[in-house]
Formats: structure tokens, C-alpha cells, sequence
């Protein structure tokens, strides 16, 4: 078993009186390509929150083997910055002559160096996102968070997508939490996938990555069959 | 679909696009060409309304004295430096009341208060407490510029989209970078939105300024020619500050293509 890059220990989340995490406890361990999936308003995306640090728990613990992770975040919408280039929005303008240099190399791997002078709103949902991801890798991240960054696009450029990060990730061997309601997406992805269910992580599969359709499908079936199940029927990892 | 943009940029332009420059034109010179024939033929007394073509034989002569481009230039200082003023002051109160919870609990209710008094009803207290000179002018030039320009910004600012805003921070920008990356560029528009209304009323807040016991400026030109029931100058002072208005948003389109590219570009896909 690999080292835990991040630990996340009995975890909870209140808004007001609302609880919208609880006990939620796993490890993201390096290397490793981590899918969370349930249904809309089950916690998943939370989770991700959390653990990037844009807020802070109510319960329970999360511990980072390296106090100074470089994690970085890819949000279901591009959040690209409108006002600035593809090549700056990699940057953030930055003028130091290094970063600009690994700005131009990123967008050359995410195949949009042709685009270094058009602005967001010129680029198709596809390129944004592709565009987000080098943004996000620009830092040499050790922890990559998706945040169902898939969700807006259509099946096909979807699935180019799925291959381009998974392909991304396993170039960097980074470790990577997903969040996706698509749990074809997540058997596809993953070496883990993780069904969270009203606010806490409520079974563990092994993700079918690098395997062939009917593998993806057998564990697609298992995990959609634990995301339906009535709630008293779900098992606890 | 990677090559969209390469096809948007090669289309060829459509006919008719010079004929489309001249259209903003079209009614103003159909305006000027029926006044110009309607005094010639006598339909409008040329005493009460002169011809445009006496208004412009009228600016010809003051411009040989060199008293229209004298009141034209210190028109145009006093309206520049009550915008200067103004909306420097209208900016920083907008961005510290728009950045600092503080800041707005400390200043935003006063200035809401102050804002909604008319500026012009101010003139009273102005001569009271200013005097008649460029100080109490420019001081309520100031005043008119100073709340669109504040208004737009504490907007802009508290407006920025707040997905951006958590975007550069888990991407680890610091304060100022926030600011400058995403906070200022994301109100831009809407400041210069303020900064358009601003010029407007520069100006005509400036005609009623001159007219306080002034002897110069283009607000004087037409209130001296009023009592002399001379409507030459009268016309061709009002059409001067058309024609600076005019100058006046071409300068604040120019800014916006200037520092908006972004958004021009996004418009043409």
C-alpha cells in the first residue's frame, strides 16, 4: 500500500443545522487516481472543499503528509479569467520570463499553443478545460482535485477528456480526486472508486483504469447498484 | 471545432459595412439640412432661430478674436479637473467601501445620503462657503462626478464573480494579486460604464457652474448672448457642448476598446 499523501479522519461538515458531512473517513494515497461519486447533494463535492483547504471542517481531522502540498483545484466551470489570454490565463500575466516559458510548454501538452493569444470566450468547452488543466498543472501539483470538470461538455468531447487527464495524470504519476456523478466516468478513471451517500463514504470498489469496457461496466453496475440501494442496505467500507 | 476561430477571423466583411460608419450621421445632418432650408425659405424666423450656417459664420468670427477657443480652454480645464477630482475621490471611496466590510458600514450610508441630494441645489451653499471662483466651479463639477464614478465601482467590486474570486485563492494569489488579477479587471466594466455617465454629467453640470457670476467659459458665451438676444452664440454654445459631449463619449468608447479588447473579441465569435 502506498504512502497517504492526504488522511481524512472522522470528518464533519454542519451548515447552520443542516449536517451535510458526517464520519466521513479515507486516504488519498499517492499515485493513486481516486473517483467520488453518489448522487447530487450527497457531500462529494464538499469533500473536495475541504480537503483543498476553501473550507474548514466541523468535525474530524484531515492531515497532509507534506505540510507544504501543492494541491490544485479543476472546477466544474472553467473559471478561466475572461479579460486575459489563454497563454496568461496559464500564467496569471505573470511577466517572469521562466513562467512565461512553462506557460508556452503547458499549452503546447494540452495542444492549444495555436491559441496563446485568443481570450476564453473564443475557445470551445473542450479547449477551456483543457486550458484549466494547464493551468492547474502549471504549479507542479502533488494532489489534483477535479471537481466534476466534465459536467458541462458533451459526451464525446467528454470522453477525449476522460483519456486527456487520465493520460495527464499518469504522466505525472499525481494524485488525483475526482468527483463525478457519471460512475461509467468514474470505473473508467479511478484506481479507487468511493460512493459517498448522505454525507458519508459509504463503499469502496476497485476502479477499472486501463481496463477494457467490460470490466468498466461490471464495476459501473456495482457501484450505481450501491448508490441506489435504500439507505439502510448500503454497506459501510 | 479547433479551427472555429481561424474561420470566424477569415470570413470576408459584409458589404455596406463603410455605409454603416456614416448612419449614426444620417439624422443629425437631416436635422441641420430641413433647419438650414426651412430659414431660407422663410417657415422659421431667422431673429428666434438663425440658420446653422449664421452659427457657423458666428464661431468663424469668435474664433478670429480668439474668444471662443479662450472659453472653449477654460471650459474644458475646469471640466477636467473637477473630473480629475471628483472621480479620483468617487473611485477610492468605491474601491475601500467595495473591498473593506468597514469601510462600507463607516461610509456607504453617508454617501448614499449625500448622493441622492440634487449637486445642483448644492450651487447656495457652494457660493456660501467657496466663493464665485474656480474653486466653487470645479468644486461642483467635482460633486457631479464624484457618484456615478463611486456608485459603479463599489458595484463593480462587490459584483466580481465570487467563482473567480475562490479560484485565485486556491490557486494561491496573494491580496494584492487578487486585486490586480481579478478584482479590478472584473470591475472594469462597470467602472467605465460609471465613467461614461460621469462625462455627461461633467458637462452639464458645468453649463449651470459658468453661469455662476462667471466671466469666461462657454456657460458664460451663452448666457452673455442670451441677455444681448444673441442667438447666434447661443446656438453655437449649445452645439459646442454637443460636440464635446460627442468628444467626450468618443474618448470613453476609445477607453473601453482600450482596456475591454477582451470582451470586443468574445462579441465577434
Amino acid at each position: 500500500m502506498s504512502e497517504a499523501l492526504v488522511t481524512l479522519n472522522g470528518i464533519g461538515k454542519q451548515y447552520g443545522a443542516t449536517a451535510a458531512l458526517h464520519d466521513v473517513s479515507f486516504a488519498l494515497e499517492r499515485g493513486q487516481f481516486i473517483a467520488l461519486v453518489g448522487m447530487s447533494g450527497g457531500g462529494k463535492s464538499t469533500i473536495l472543499r475541504l480537503i483543498a483547504q476553501l473550507e474548514q471542517p466541523t468535525a474530524g481531522s484531515i492531515t497532509y503528509a507534506d505540510p507544504n502540498l501543492v494541491t490544485r483545484v479543476m472546477f466544474q466551470n472553467d473559471r478561466l479569467l475572461p479579460w486575459m489570454t489563454t497563454l496568461e490565463n496559464i500564467s496569471f500575466a505573470s511577466h517572469d520570463k521562466a513562467q512565461q516559458a512553462k506557460a508556452q510548454a503547458a499549452l503546447e501538452a494540452v495542444d492549444l499553443a495555436a491559441f496563446a493569444d485568443a481570450y476564453p470566450s473564443q475557445l470551445s468547452g473542450g479547449q477551456k478545460q483543457r486550458l484549466a488543466l494547464a493551468r492547474a498543472m502549471m504549479a507542479d501539483p502533488q494532489l489534483l482535485l477535479l471537481d466534476e470538470p466534465l459536467g458541462a461538455l458533451d459526451a464525446l468531447t467528454r470522453r477525449n477528456m476522460q483519456q486527456f487527464i487520465t493520460e495527464i495524470c499518469d504522466r505525472s504519476h499525481l494524485t488525483t480526486l475526482l468527483i463525478t456523478h457519471d460512475v461509467d466516468e468514474a470505473a473508467r478513471m479511478a484506481d479507487r472508486v468511493i460512493v459517498v451517500k448522505s454525507g458519508t463514504n459509504v463503499y469502496e470498489a476497485k476502479g477499472a483504469k486501463g481496463k477494457d469496457a467490460e470490466a468498466v461496466a461490471k464495476v459501473a453496475d456495482e457501484v450505481l447498484k450501491v448508490i441506489l440501494a435504500p439507505e439502510d442496505e448500503a454497506a459501510r467500507v | 471545432m479547433d479551427n472555429a476561430t481561424e474561420l470566424a477571423a477569415n470570413q470576408p466583411r459584409p458589404h455596406g459595412a463603410s455605409w454603416h460608419r456614416l448612419l449614426p450621421w444620417l439624422i443629425p445632418v437631416l436635422l441641420i439640412g430641413t433647419w438650414q432650408v426651412a430659414v431660407n425659405a422663410g417657415w422659421l424666423n431667422s431673429n428666434l432661430l438663425p440658420s446653422p450656417w449664421s452659427v457657423v459664420q458666428d464661431g468663424i468670427a469668435l474664433t478670429q478674436t480668439g474668444e471662443l477657443p479662450r472659453n472653449i480652454s477654460i471650459s474644458l480645464f475646469r471640466a477636467t479637473a473637477g473630473f480629475a477630482i471628483g472621480g479620483s475621490l468617487g473611485f477610492v471611496l468605491g474601491l475601500a467601501n467595495g473591498l473593506s466590510k468597514v469601510m462600507r458600514g463607516l461610509f456607504d450610508t453617508t454617501i448614499q445620503m449625500l448622493r441622492n441630494i440634487p449637486h445642483l441645489s448644492l450651487i447656495p451653499l457652494v457660493i456660501i462657503l467657496l466663493g464665485i471662483g474656480e474653486t466653487a466651479k470645479i468644486s461642483l463639477v467635482s460633486v457631479g462626478v464624484m457618484f456615478p464614478i463611486y456608485i459603479n465601482t463599489y458595484h463593480g467590486i462587490t459584483s466580481v464573480d465570487p467563482e473567480l474570486l475562490e479560484m485565485g485563492k486556491a490557486y494561491g494569489l496573494s491580496k494584492r494579486a487578487l486585486l490586480t488579477k481579478i478584482i479590478f479587471p472584473g470591475a472594469l466594466p462597470t467602472i467605465l460604464v460609471g465613467v461614461r455617465y460621469a462625462l455627461g454629467v461633467m458637462w452639464t453640470t458645468l453649463i449651470v457652474a459658468e453661469t455662476i457670476s462667471s466671466n469666461s467659459g462657454i456657460g458664460y458665451m451663452a448666457t452673455n448672448a442670451q441677455e444681448f438676444m444673441n442667438m447666434d452664440t447661443v446656438l453655437l454654445c449649445i452645439v459646442i457642448y454637443a460636440l464635446l459631449g460627442k468628444l467626450s463619449d468618443i474618448i470613453a468608447k476609445a477607453l473601453e476598446s482600450l482596456c475591454l479588447e477582451w470582451q470586443k473579441k468574445g462579441r465577434t465569435q
